[in-house]
């Protein structure tokens, strides 16, 4: 199947899928350009609503949102990108060789995805990490990783036992190709739509994992990240003294993320499963069926 | 109607690993949780609370596998522990008064979603292409990638604090005695009402999206011809035909959802007050209450499990073919 580039800029959800993401991780690594300040310092009176000086308002602390919001993006992109990615590989590695190997391998491995499954993801990170203490970017990547592979790891597992037994797998196991080398090289090639589904979908994942996380108060809270910034403005009230732009601004950063990916999500989607296409190409041939019904009609 | 023996196998296997979890976690941290623990209790620390908590914990001279033992017959019998916060309250005692809270969210949650996102999954693979699936599905996606911190956050900004048409806070009206009552009951459901819709927009959008892609095959069916062939109303086929079928991989999602679900309850009983589990839970991880942070794990993997059975055995019954294939 072709997966280039060109393919998903031909679709507009896509494009704007992609242009906010990109936008977002600009501002990321613009921060110390777009927001000279620290984002640490006070700079103002508490909870001052947005003015020209302070674009985002202040927080109960009187920082500046605007630059918190900016300076913010980076671990928080950073961590929700990571943790996917490592979702990810942890998932497509444990799918391919439960479904490759088979047998017992697999029983055990696949007995073990389902089981980790169904067990409550956020109850089972609270408990990770009360227990972890406050816990830093890399612990809050590590605990969300080690318990979110399954989804992946599933998917890969149903593909890889479809490409099982086809017949370039059968000619590369006759050669006599290493099993990692028809694993990596013969089969994971044919993944790769999975596999993009499953990036974006474990990092929507990851972020909405992290968030609440740091939420909850097991953030660093002198780190500044989107996820601490919403934990000190519930604790400050913000909502409840009508301070929404405390609120609001990493609420904002947190939702277009979202967005964005999940546009993104839904285009690979389309293209991976063309059933479950809605995009132009459709609604052209729509268009067309109910021309030429109508003109039947007129012909009767 | 039967269960395949593997599925009570992953239940078995996901209730062990739950427990293993809870067991070894405290005994391998590094400085022992069973100090910070007798130093929150302060002088409620009678001798009794102490040996209780270093029996769990693990600070006692005995092999690790009698330690093991010990702990599962604790289970067998509904021994959670102390709670560390409540004392002298066990955990079973605490999480017992907020379990129902829960359970009466995530179900009005469940029941409205289900309602919604299949009719509108439903609709729109029947019109699809045109502008309402066009609309509506790409909506979908966008609505399961929203934390729901920020669905909660945003509903009580708008319609708690600025609007003030529901209540912000807690399960019903302090002021009124719990009794079987219509003001009681109504006040209930006025606090229910913003908490259920937070929950509600991620479980819509996962509805909607299976329904559609499992509906879009359904229509590829011979019998969805047929039922258009003998003359059947348009609804009557959408509904009475395709969408019944259609329904079997939303159970499936659904039970594989709970998890989230349960995750989207903590959170948003933390931001609306609302005394659930998620409540407890806070305020347990709060005080560094362990015995409640690991009975909410093991309850709530439970339910989960629970729910799972329950799918698997209304599967059985919607789908009479399932329990003949796999039997």
């Amino acid at each position: 199947m072709r997966f280039g580039l060109h393919l998903l800029l031909r679709q507009k959800k896509a494009v704007a899928g992609l242009a906010i993401v990109v936008a977002l991780c600009l501002m990321a690594i613009l921060a110390p350009v777009l927001a000279p300040s620290d984002p640490g310092a006070r700079v103002g009176r508490s909870h001052q609503p947005p003015t020209a000086e302070h674009y985002f308002g202040t927080t109960k602390m009187g920082r500046d949102v605007y630059a918190q919001f900016v300076w913010g993006a980076r671990p928080s992109l950073a961590v929700g990108f990571a943790t996917g990615l490592a979702i990810t590989a942890l998932g497509t590695v444990i799918g391919l060789i439960s479904g490759y190997f088979g047998g017992r391998v697999d029983a055990t491995l696949d007995l073990a995805t389902n089981a980790v499954l169904v067990i409550p993801n956020i109850p089972l990170l609270i408990l990770l990490a009360s227990f972890a203490g406050t816990v830093g970017p890399l612990a809050i990547m590590t605990i969300i990783a080690l318990t979110s592979w399954p989804w992946g790891a599933r998917m890969t597992r149903a593909q890889t036992l479809a490409l099982r037994n086809r017949e370039f797998v059968t000619a590369a196991r006759m050669v006599g190709e290493p099993s990692w080398r028809i694993i990596f090289v013969e089969i994971l090639p044919n993944l790769v739509p999975l596999i993009g589904i499953n990036v974006v979908g474990s990092i929507i994942y990851a972020i909405v994992a992290q968030t609440t996380l740091e939420y909850l108060g097991f953030g660093d809270p002198l780190n500044v990240t989107w996820g601490t910034m919403l934990y000190n403005a519930q604790n400050s009230s913000a909502i409840i003294v009508g301070a929404w732009w405390d609120i609001g601004a990493p609420a904002l950063g947190i939702a277009l993320v979202g967005l964005g990916l999940a546009l993104l999500n839904f285009t690979f989607d389309e293209i991976a499963n063309p059933q479950l296409r809605s995009g132009p190409a459709l609604s052209r041939w729509m268009w067309l069926t109910r021309l030429r019904r109508r003109e039947l009609e007129a012909a009767r | 109607m039967r269960i395949p023996l593997r599925r009570l196998g992953v239940y078995f296997a996901a209730f062990l690993f739950a427990i293993v979890v809870n067991f070894t976690l405290p005994r391998l941290m590094p400085g022992s949780p069973v100090d910070s623990m007798i130093a929150q209790l302060g002088p409620r620390a009678t001798p009794a609370a102490i040996e209780a908590i270093k029996a769990r914990f693990g600070a006692v001279q005995e092999p690790v596998w009698l330690q093991f033992v010990d702990y599962i017959k604790g289970l067998a019998t509904f021994d959670l522990g102390v709670s560390v916060k409540y004392y002298p309250q066990t955990v079973t005692q605490v999480l017992a008064r907020s379990a129902g809270w829960t359970a009466l969210l995530v179900t009005c949650a469940i029941l409205f979603s289900l309602c919604i996102g299949v009719s509108l999954g439903a609709v729109a693979a029947w019109r699809r292409g045109g502008r309402f699936d066009a609309f509506v599905s790409p909506f979908s996606v966008v609505l399961i990638a929203i934390p729901p911190v920020i669905i909660a956050l945003a509903t009580l900004f708008t319609f708690g604090v600025t609007l003030r048409w529901f209540p912000v806070g807690y399960a019903y009206n302090p002021d009124l005695d719990p009794g079987f009552n219509f003001t009681f009951l109504g006040s209930v459901f006025w606090h229910a009402i913003m908490p259920v819709l937070t929950l509600s927009p991620y479980m819509i959008g996962e509805f909607q999206t299976t329904m559609r892609s499992s509906m879009i095959s359904v229509l590829g069916e011979d019998y969805v011809t047929m039922g258009r062939a003998k003359g059947l109303s348009e609804t009557a086929v959408m509904f009475s035909y395709a969408a019944r079928n259609a329904m079997l991989p939303v159970l499936t999602n659904l039970a594989l959802m709970l998890g989230a679900v349960f995750g989207g309850s903590i959170v948003t009983e933390i931001v609306f007050n609302y005394p659930g589990l998620g409540l407890t839970l806070f305020t347990a991880s709060v005080a560094r209450d362990y015995p409640v942070i690991q009975g909410q794990l093991l309850l709530m993997t439970l339910a989960t499990l629970g729910a799972n059975l329950l799918v698997d055995i209304v599967y059985g019954v919607v789908d009479p073919r399932i329990g003949e294939q796999r039997a």
